[in-house]
């Protein structure tokens, strides 16, 4: 289930990145997660990305473009759990 | 974007001084004719560059008046022959370089508590990030992971520079030596790529004195021999993301033989989130101060030979 795997990334991005102030109701899974949005920056990007590997497994091909668009909004990044994750 | 031109001060604008058939050349002389005829060789390209090249002579210059009240307890004299000698250090590097890949015994001399720091290190499995600089010859040690099958070694490069000489590497050796990643900015894949290596008990080098052009000018001044340099956060937010030991390395050319010099320098395992600002704080501080007592000790292995105080040229979105 999509949505299920979308509150499950919401979870995670809020206990990785220590969001307090921040609940799952207020991540849009289409509004952009960095910069404007939930106003994430590269570091950010960076530990997401290790909580991601950690957590599901995932690998990325190092081609930046590429990183961009799987970390744009929360539906991106759920897509690319859902096609690379293995547990 | 500014063209690559307009600011040559910045080391990654700087060309790799020499071109790859004057190397070619040189291996060849050093492969076939031996060490002498090399030697001769090397100090009069050494020279040629000396006098022909302006800028990196007087960053080497700026860079002694630093140093040499450090080392000597005395201000720098015979400028030009301590100059000199900073150059043919330089060219003495790049020929420990093509011995160390061409399999030529180098003699590494390195302390008991070191060679314990680094057997530990290994032993433990945990791997770890190794903080490393531009002064020595890290090469030799790149040279060292060869010869023991349980270290395992990649080394983070910035993309523009040091191109060449792998190039000439790759083509004249048989040695594969240590991973290589490539980067010109850290990507989350990068990251995980890395701790890829941590988790399997490997070690990733980076180099902590040199500014990446894409930055995101997250950089520190810090003072460095008298006056505030530029040092960039990156290496040192990877160190915290990543959650591991920290040590640092390097390897200095000690009469004949290379010290390596290899000393536990952190853990960021169990370092807390609201930390870690204060932790790169210090962090930086400390490395600095280890890079200051290198440079004090072998002030001529000093090899960036761009403008190091002067705030770097960048352009910022």
């Amino acid at each position: 289930m999509a949505n299920a795997l979308e509150l499950e990334l919401k979870h995670l991005i809020i206990d990785t990145l220590e969001l307090e102030d921040v609940t799952p109701d207020d991540i849009d899974p289409d509004e952009p997660l960095f910069v404007e949005g939930l106003g994430l920056d590269s570091i950010d990007a960076l530990e997401l990305g290790l909580a991601l590997q950690k957590t599901y497994g995932i690998k990325l091909e190092a081609d930046s473009e590429e990183s961009r668009r799987h970390f744009a909004n929360l539906k991106s990044l759920a897509a690319l759990v859902e096609a690379r994750r293995v547990d | 974007m500014s063209s690559l031109d307009d600011t040559p001060q910045h080391w990654a604008r700087i060309q790799e001084y020499g071109s790859v058939s004057t190397m070619r050349i040189m291996v060849w002389i050093r492969r076939h004719l031996g060490r002498l005829p090399f030697r001769v060789m090397l100090s009069l390209v050494v020279l040629y560059y000396y006098i022909c090249h302006a800028p990196p002579r007087r960053e080497s210059r700026r860079y002694l008046e630093r140093v040499w009240p450090l080392h000597s307890n005395r201000p720098l004299r015979w400028r030009t022959w301590v100059g000199l000698r900073h150059f043919l250090a330089f060219g003495q590097s790049l020929m420990d370089k093509i011995d160390a890949w061409s399999g030529i015994p180098i003699e590494l001399k390195m302390s008991n508590e070191d060679r314990q720091c680094l057997d530990q290190a290994i032993s433990s499995g945990r791997g770890g990030l190794m903080l490393v600089s531009h002064i020595g010859n890290l090469e030799i040690c790149s040279a060292m992971s060869d010869k023991r099958d349980d270290f395992h070694v990649t080394q983070l490069m910035h993309t523009h520079n040091a191109l060449k000489f792998n190039q000439l590497l790759d083509r004249s050796t048989l040695r594969r030596g240590p991973e290589i990643i490539e980067v010109s900015e850290i990507t989350p894949a990068t990251a995980m790529r890395l701790a890829e290596r941590i988790n399997a008990g490997g070690f990733v080098v980076i180099a902590a004195d040199r500014v990446p052009l894409n930055d995101d000018g997250r950089t520190r001044s810090l003072e460095f021999l008298g006056a505030p340099a530029e040092f960039p956060e990156g290496p040192f937010w990877l160190a915290t993301l990543l959650r591991c030991p920290i040590y640092t390395l390097s390897c200095l050319r000690d009469g004949e033989a290379h010290r390596v010099e290899f000393s536990p320098f952190d853990d960021t395992t169990r370092l807390k989130r609201v930390d870690r600002d204060a932790w790169r704080e210090s962090a930086m501080q400390r490395y600095v101060d280890w890079l200051t007592d290198q440079c004090r000790r072998q002030p001529l292995q000093w090899f960036n030979f761009f403008p190091f105080w002067q705030t770097h040229d960048r352009t910022h979105s």
